[in-house]
């Protein structure tokens, strides 16, 4: 226990050390800028601005504060640099480009003689106002990227200086008099910075540059707040935001499910229950970063994050994790932790590392949704059962496993999983319903009408139809063990279809606030390998 | 003998089997329907799949289903409470349904901005036809309720309107087309048609091609682009206090007098005569050329349609009309004007309007927006009533009325400016709506019970 503790406290430390603290040249981070209808902190405004063109927050190894603030400072450096990500091979084969190639220069797009005609390919497509097909959103997106180095590189995009009059702050081309000069005073300690890190000079010196640049950047945003001191007032969010891009508490929060569940398996393969309070340890710690990651986001934005499939996914392996640990808490089965540590920790690994579709973004909300206490809970109810039925589908798959490993030896763990089975459902059952109404509710009252066959509450209403056949067929007695673990792991896929599949496939509706594109091929492969696995284990099982 | 085959009966409709049954046809019924939308609109998925005699035989069969295994399980005990409970919400939901489908209102009204309006659009369609034989005044001559969508005309099943001159035929009916306005020489003149005019204005900022066509023959048509108005008709003696340019068909030639006036003064700037393929220059303060580039003195309109696999925002349906032996087509919501030598008829095929009763005035309409960006971020309507005041409505803060709430469902803005022009509300009358909130509240009382006896439960089989 003594070992566990220590464990603890030295991972806690690691965290904190290497998240909360502030370094020499932070200040730059921190600066706010006004962009997409919200105050951010510079950090963030560069790392989206980076995602948008390239893909990623860094370009060859370097951070994505320093790479838009030289697109400004020195555009033509950036001309040959490849830093376009461009991955649909229609949109290369159209351009003349190599489609074994993922990232082109400015020069290279621009040179190509068809650039202009497919542009206004676009423009002539947009104007049939149709559903633009992958070929034209890859056009489209390749138009955003360039419009946005093009309007960073003009310095018409960062708006630093909050207005004497209005609301649209003043970006860089704007500024007069004594702002031109506070920020050529930032820039050339910018470039100073730069400067030393590129060659590699002492630490000590290092830092003296850098602590120039901070207050560089300290005497900018006073000049700043002289303009209009009541809108300057977003220093603490501003800071908030860069700790939490620092911090990522949700990357944490997986790393400690994941030693949860390592343990976890351990308890379960070698049968040492003594280990069991090292895995409830780290499933709470892991916990209670997830909850802290989410309050973060609640401050940053005055909402619930709920509001597209990033946050959803967040909110729902949250809600996973907290199902599971209720009913481990009664049944002590130990696998439904197991589930539910997985569960999560796969949901944050997907959530972290699919920025493209899962856009992870703070984003100023749509008219409809805004300031609405019976959107939130309507939302927060569907998704939670999500997390139920989440659940059930993972318990699904580990009883599948045992399955396949052999019925007769596990007779007592399968009986175990079919009740955890079912008990998931019921939880998931009991929040789908009254958020389905609650939606209905919500619908009325915003547009006067309860139910109109939208197919995201259509969807949602066809999953709990499912699982509603589920539990009416267990009733009846068709559905045994087997049918039962079967049916937890192919009914979530109706779960997947009105969470996922509306958006990104159906891509219709009222609902079209929160829809993208992307990542289809993966989804269905993964639904695909799920019926196979059903289909495996069923084969296994009539031997 | 008799009660036997009852209890039968009974059995059957109450089993688990028909449930299930019932259940998985519904989810899979209504996931067609959401293919259905996504591959054309609400509006097919609701004519092919939700409004259907299928969807409707699912639904009475759960109804029927509910009601028996409440029966059969008679007398009730504390542990049916649940199941109860949940399968009455059921029922009541499904009531409050078919009363919001048999007697509800739901429909949408448009407000421009500082204007009224008392019309409610409903999805219903109607054609209208109007005969008049002096081209002055008209009179009704039918109404008639048609759901072209669902059953389109065809030359073998035309859709007749008698008229004293033989009868109006619908023949033809495209779902999806994307309409190109084409203007003609009438075929054979009659002397009450109007005429056309297709004309070009030009200078280094601005190039705009377009037709003026009247009505009828001594209409006033206008095309209004701002900072100038063309008009095709009589011109007035005086100026109106802008920017003008009156071009008047003269009778028996083919070409048009015109009259320029100035926002500034009364008296005409500049008038003479032109033909089609020549300009001349108005001569206000901005350096602008008109060119007549076509000219009918009496001019006939029809439609170009492109038809589309399925809808755009900017495609429409169209219907084909045949009468005095001629076809053409008419737009939804559009009217068509068919001559004889004796009569014109006005033909309108369009959605249902219905009379509020009372008139919405949209005094101001408000956009806030986020900051920096063109982004709405809540809109209000601040609309006034006569004999009730006035009243904001907003996203989520509807107005009730006599009967009907208003709720505020969209705008229109000036793709240029951004200046709100219209406000579009969604207005229902839902007598519905107290029966499907009861329904929901027992339902969820009964899905929260249904857990709680779970526990209790031995076998867990309550239901």
């Amino acid at each position: 226990m003594k070992r566990l503790q220590l464990i603890l406290v030295l991972l806690l430390s690691i965290m904190v050390f290497k998240g909360a603290f502030a370094a020499a040249g932070d200040e730059l981070l921190k600066l706010p800028v006004q962009d997409a209808g919200r105050i951010k902190p510079y950090d963030t405004f560069s790392k989206e601005m980076l995602e948008i063109v390239h893909g990623k927050s860094k370009f060859e190894g370097r951070g994505a504060a320093e790479i838009v603030m030289t697109w400004m400072l020195s555009p033509q450096s950036w001309q040959t640099k490849k830093i376009f990500e461009v991955r649909n091979h229609e949109v290369l084969k159209a351009l003349g480009l190599p489609a074994v190639e993922r990232y082109f220069s400015g020069d290279e797009i621009f040179s190509s003689p068809q650039f202009g005609s497919l542009i206004q390919d676009l423009q002539s497509k947009r104007e049939t106002k149709e559903k633009l097909t992958p070929y034209f959103q890859a056009l489209q997106r390749l138009e955003d990227q360039l419009s946005v180095f093009r309007e960073i590189a003009g310095g018409n995009m960062l708006r630093l200086i909050p207005p004497k009059e209005g609301t649209v702050w003043l970006s860089v081309v704007q500024f007069e008099g004594e702002q031109q000069t506070a920020f050529a005073v930032l820039t050339k300690s910018f470039i100073g910075y730069i400067g030393g890190v590129a060659s590699h000079v002492s630490a000590s010196e290092l830092k003296q540059l850098a602590s120039e640049m901070d207050s560089a950047v300290l005497a900018f945003r006073e000049v700043a707040r002289k303009n209009n001191p009541g809108l300057y007032s977003v220093d603490t969010k501003v800071n908030v935001e860069v700790f939490y891009n620092h911090f990522h508490p949700f990357r944490w929060a997986y790393i400690f499910y994941l030693l949860s569940s390592l343990v976890l398996l351990m308890v379960w393969s070698m049968n040492k229950i003594t280990w069991m309070k090292a895995a409830w340890a780290f499933a709470s710690v892991g916990f209670l970063l997830h909850t802290f990651g989410f309050v973060i986001r609640m401050y940053l934005m005055d909402r619930a994050p709920v509001t597209n499939m990033y946050e959803t996914v967040v909110w729902m392996s949250w809600g996973a994790l907290l199902f599971s640990a209720i009913l481990e808490w009664i049944y002590k089965f130990r696998f439904i932790l197991l589930a539910g540590t997985l569960g999560a920790m796969v949901s944050l690994i997907v959530a972290d590392t699919a920025p493209a579709v899962l856009d992870p973004s703070l984003i100023p909300l749509e008219p409809v949704l805004r300031s609405n206490y019976w959107l939130t809970v309507h939302v927060m109810t569907i998704t939670i059962s999500y997390a139920a039925f989440f659940l059930a589908f993972v318990l699904g798959d580990i009883g599948l496993i045992y399955y396949i490993r052999g019925e007769e030896k596990h007779q007592d763990k399968i009986k175990a999983i079919t009740t955890s089975v079912y008990r998931a459902m019921q939880i998931g059952v009991v929040f789908l319903a009254p958020g389905i109404i609650l939606g209905g509710i919500w619908a009325d009252y915003s547009w006067g009408r309860f139910w109109g066959w939208d197919p995201k509450e259509t969807w949602a209403l066809i999953a709990l139809l499912g699982y509603l056949a589920v539990l009416h067929g267990r009733l009846g007695g068709w559905l045994k063990n087997f049918g039962m673990i079967a049916s937890g792991v192919i009914t979530f896929s109706l779960v997947i279809m009105a969470w996922y599949g509306v958006n990104f496939v159906l891509g219709a509706g009222l609902h079209s606030y929160g829809f993208g594109a992307g990542g289809v091929e993966y989804v269905s492969a993964f639904i695909a390998a799920h019926f196979l696995l059903v289909l495996y284990a069923w084969l296994v099982r009539k031997k | 003998m008799l009660q036997k085959w009852m209890k039968k009966i009974l059995k059957f409709l109450a089993s688990l089997k028909l449930a299930v049954v019932i259940i998985l046809s519904l989810a899979f019924l209504i996931a067609i329907g959401t293919i259905v939308e996504s591959k054309y609109d609400a509006i097919a998925a609701k004519k092919w799949v939700y409004d259907t005699v299928w969807m409707y035989s699912i639904m009475g069969a759960l109804a029927v289903s509910l009601v028996a295994v409440m029966v059969d399980r008679w007398p009730w005990k504390t542990r049916h409470a649940p199941f109860v409970f949940a399968h009455i919400g059921i029922i009541l939901l499904l009531l409050g349904s078919v009363m919001t489908l048999q007697f509800g209102i739901d429909g949408s009204l448009r407000v421009p901005v500082g204007q009224g309006n008392q019309f409610l659009v409903v999805p219903e369609t109607d054609v209208l036809v109007y005969s008049s034989f002096d081209g002055d005044r008209y009179t009704k001559l039918e109404e008639r309720p048609v759901d072209f969508f669902l059953h389109p005309p065809s030359p073998e099943k035309p859709v007749e309107i008698s008229t004293y001159t033989g009868a109006i035929k619908f023949t033809g009916y495209k779902k999806y087309v994307i309409p190109k306005r084409m203007v003609t020489a009438a075929r054979e003149p009659n002397g009450r048609r109007g005429a056309g005019l297709r004309f070009q204005i030009q200078n280094s900022n601005v190039n705009v091609v377009e037709w003026i066509v009247q009505r009828r023959a001594k209409d006033l048509a206008t095309h209004d682009f701002g900072p100038a108005a063309l008009h095709l008709g009589e011109a007035p003696a005086k100026g109106q206090g802008r920017n003008e340019i009156f071009f008047t068909p003269q009778v028996g030639k083919d070409s048009l007098k015109y009259v320029v006036f100035q926002k500034d003064q009364d008296r005409p700037l500049k008038s003479g005569e032109v033909k089609e393929g020549e300009m001349f220059v108005p001569g206000w303060k901005m350096p602008i050329e008109v060119r007549v580039l076509r000219y009918f003195p009496e001019a006939e309109e029809a439609w170009d349609l492109q038809e589309r696999e399925s809808p755009t925002p900017l495609t429409t349906s169209a219907a084909r009309v045949e009468f005095d032996g001629k076809e053409s087509w008419i737009l939804l919501n559009d009217t068509l004007k068919l001559f004889t030598s004796e009569a014109v008829y006005i033909v309108t095929y369009g959605n249902r309007r219905l009379d509020l009763g009372f008139q919405v005035v949209l005094q101001n309409f408000i956009v806030d927006r986020y900051q920096g960006t063109m982004r709405a971020a809540a809109y209000k309507s601040h609309v006034s009533i006569a004999d009730f005041g006035e009243h904001e409505i907003s996203m989520n803060e509807p107005l009730k009325y006599k009967g009907f709430t208003i709720y505020q469902a969209s705008f229109e803005d000036d793709p240029k400016t951004g200046q709100p022009l219209a406000s579009v509300f969604s207005v229902n009358q839902d007598p519905g709506r107290w029966i499907k909130y009861l329904g929901s509240l027992i339902m969820s009382i009964g899905i929260i019970l249904l857990f709680y006896f779970k526990q209790k439960a031995k076998k867990g089989n309550a239901t």
